[in-house]
């Protein structure tokens, strides 16, 4: 009799955990469609190929998607459906920083674990936060790296900083500025733009004006590509143009190459990336999407493989998950994945960067220069009339 | 002249700038970081350096605010000739955008080209609306009226979203980013070309309003509608044209913006925006007045971007627009009418 107990309790907690080890509920928070669409829809790619690849290691993924158009109380709304209304285990994303760093705060209201893809604004991951995790790098991270290329390659002396008003736009600003500062580069100019403007003409003469060796731009899409054909308009012409990541890293931007070629572009992974397994899932995503992705998709893509594997492992309950996160480290197609703490971040991964530059009209990695498939052009080879 | 040779000096008297990048303006080779400068020759070169920032801004401003006439006076027509405040222009703007777009991403036809195809099918289009819509409502109480615009509005750019999903669309000519340099200002060539079309619209407009017997018609609905009425004029008919001149200078806008600027479903919003500004600044109905508040916006923006912030155009816009309400409230060159 007692065995027979014994026997059912055992069928009885076993069950449901059998049944339970295989589904998890995770929600996703993307700017799937309005003005960062482009990114976003590399975010939702990659996130589609980790859901195939949790799949194949034996984890279904019930996965609920949300389209925040990269408006912050869209996202917050988004947030609070997938907490409450949806009961999802984690959450990745949102991808602007704007939209991430509100919903940052969410999580940790709805105590819910969620990884923050690709928002690089410093402060996120900046708050004392248990419940927010971030893989992508930092403005800090986005900045150094061209700033090393820079000082590497030519003796910048002068440095001018041109960024949206957003989030991103401005914390990439500050970043560049401290880091530019400590390398011994003047800053000469600083200005925080309102984006959606037509005419960047005026702000760019006056960029001009004081003749920067280094011109570093912070932008999402369609401001990148037109502040760059004013550029070639007014005749801007520095030793290299910087533009930290985002509108600058698509494909977009790099097909335009009448006004992109030559413009360098800082990355947290490229097709080149010396981890192993990257040339092959580019290979992957281009054969399933029919398009080359950017650093995005990588980063959502492992966010999602990250969050999917410890939702699993903790059996689908918020609390263990967010501990399977603070103490576990994965290995893909970012190289090693830690949430460690450091110089004041909190669950941060520690980013290496690389650097790319349009050649052609194509992205090509050229920094760190063992990673490179093609030289850097330095300087800037100036705009053919 | 002075200024000019002055620069060159400075520039000689710096053999160990280094610059390696090739500048193709006389402008840009003259200028010097102030740090390098020898004291002597520091505000000269200011000087000049000032000049180009300055002359550089106006000039932007001037060109962008044609298009911004285009706009306003669009509105202003409508306003004038059916007391109806539009506020689906920026939406039909929107819509020109886009068959610019496509007429040159499908069938390759050149934008300044384009509004040959654009100009009477947005033509139509306005009058579809006044027929359909609006003629309903010009005796409804005006809130009503603004609804009701504001409603045709969403349902453009939300048919757009639908159809063509809400990314941008960026149209890239093979002029997008030329630019010819006139003593050192880069003026950018598609806004110059824009700026032209602008200037022969408005010619053409102007020739229309007051030397044919139609514009005329149009004017004397526009100041007293049922006086025109019993004069024998179809003052129905001249709503329809009215608006349909109003659409199709918004879808001309577009067209024109479109080569240098970034499309999406809601583009309209910043630009009703702007078209109310300017035409409450020059003066509700005043055609004269909508292409000056036209230049004047895109000025305001374009200098005080420089010399204020790129961040505050929009204060300064508003400030500005303040400021004219305060001093003259019917506007720069309005009538107050009640």
């Amino acid at each position: 009799m007692k065995k027979l107990v014994a026997l059912l309790l055992a069928v009885m907690f076993v069950l449901p955990a059998v049944a339970l080890a295989g589904t998890v509920k995770l929600g996703f928070i993307n700017s799937i469609t309005g003005p960062e669409a482009p990114i976003g829809e590399n975010l939702t790619n990659g996130v589609t190929l980790a859901i195939e690849d949790l799949k194949a290691k034996g984890i279904d993924v019930d996965l609920v998607k949300e389209d925040d158009t990269g408006k912050p109380d869209k996202s917050l709304a988004a947030f609070e459906k997938l907490a409450t209304r949806d009961n999802v285990v984690g959450i990745v994303g949102p991808y602007t920083s704007a939209t991430a760093n509100a919903d940052a705060k969410l999580a940790e209201r709805y105590k819910i674990p969620v990884i923050i893809p690709a928002a690089s604004k410093e402060e996120i991951t900046r708050q004392g936060f248990k419940w927010v995790f971030r893989v992508s790098g930092t403005t800090g991270d986005y900045a150094g790296v061209l700033i090393d290329l820079a000082t590497t390659l030519g003796k910048p002396k002068t440095m001018a900083i041109l960024n949206e008003n957003t989030d991103f736009g401005v914390s990439g600003a500050k970043s560049a500025k401290e880091i530019a500062e400590k390398k011994g580069i003047k800053v000469v100019f600083e200005e925080a733009y309102s984006k959606g403007s037509p005419d960047y003409r005026s702000t760019l003469a006056k960029v001009k004006a004081t003749n920067p060796d280094l011109v570093f731009m912070v932008s999402y899409v369609a401001d990148a590509i037109l502040l760059m054909r004013q550029s070639r308009e007014i005749g801007l012409s520095p030793m290299a143009f910087l533009g930290a990541g985002a509108g600058f890293s698509v494909a977009q931007f790099a097909k335009e190459k009448e006004i992109s070629n030559g413009v360098f572009s800082s990355t947290q992974w490229t097709e080149e990336a010396p981890w192993a397994g990257s040339k092959a899932w580019f290979k992957r995503y281009v054969k399933q999407f029919g398009k080359a992705p950017t650093y995005h998709a990588a980063c959502a893509y492992e966010s999602m493989m990250i969050m999917g594997q410890a939702a699993a492992a903790a059996g689908g309950d918020r609390e263990k998950t967010r501990e399977a996160l603070t103490t576990g480290h994965w290995n893909g197609i970012l190289g090693e994945v830690r949430f460690q703490d450091y110089d004041g971040y909190q669950n941060q991964r520690k980013a290496v960067m690389l650097v790319e530059q349009v050649q052609n009209g194509k992205h090509e990695t050229v920094w760190p220069l063992k990673d490179a498939v093609k030289k850097p052009i330095w300087p800037f080879p100036g705009w053919k009339k | 002249m002075a200024a000019q040779r002055c620069g060159q000096e400075a520039h000689l008297a710096l053999p160990g700038l280094e610059k390696v990048t090739q500048f193709e303006g006389a402008g840009s080779k003259d200028h010097v970081p102030g740090q390098l400068t020898s004291l002597l020759l520091a505000p000269c070169s200011y000087f000049l350096y000032y000049m180009i920032v300055f002359f550089q801004s106006l000039i932007s401003g001037i060109l962008i605010g044609g298009v911004y006439a285009l706009i306003g006076i669009g509105l202003t027509i409508i306003f004038g000739v059916m007391r109806v405040i539009n506020f689906a222009h920026g939406d039909i703007l929107m819509i020109g955008m886009y068959m610019t777009y496509f007429l040159f991403t499908v069938f390759h036809i050149d934008p300044f080209v384009s509004i040959v195809i654009t100009i009477p099918l947005m033509f139509l289009f306005g009058a579809f609306l006044q027929k359909v819509f609006i003629n309903r409502a010009l005796n409804a109480l005006p809130q009503n009226q603004i609804l009701l615009t504001i409603g045709m509005g969403l349902v453009m750019s939300n048919t757009v979203m639908l159809a063509f999903t809400s990314d941008y669309k960026i149209l890239t000519t093979t002029y997008s980013s030329s630019s010819v340099e006139i003593l050192g200002i880069s003026v950018s060539e598609p806004l110059v070309v824009s700026f032209a079309i602008t200037v022969a619209i408005t010619a053409a407009l102007y020739w229309f309003l007051y030397k044919t017997d139609m514009g005329q018609a149009i004017r004397a609905t526009a100041q007293d509608r049922e006086a025109a009425q019993l004069m024998g004029i179809n003052v129905k008919r001249m709503s329809i044209i009215a608006f349909g001149i109003g659409s199709a200078l918004a879808g001309t806008a577009g067209a024109l913006i479109s080569p240098t600027y970034y499309i999406f479903p809601q583009v309209g919003s910043v630009f009703t925006l702007k078209a109310f500004v300017i035409t409450v600044l020059g003066g509700m109905g005043s055609i004269v007045g909508a292409t000056l508040g036209g230049v004047l916006i895109g000025v305001a923006e374009s200098v005080g971007g420089v010399y204020i912030g790129s961040g505050w155009k929009d204060v300064i816009v508003f400030i500005l627009f303040l400021l004219v309400l305060l001093f003259k409230p019917s506007g720069l060159l309005g009538t107050s009418k009640d």
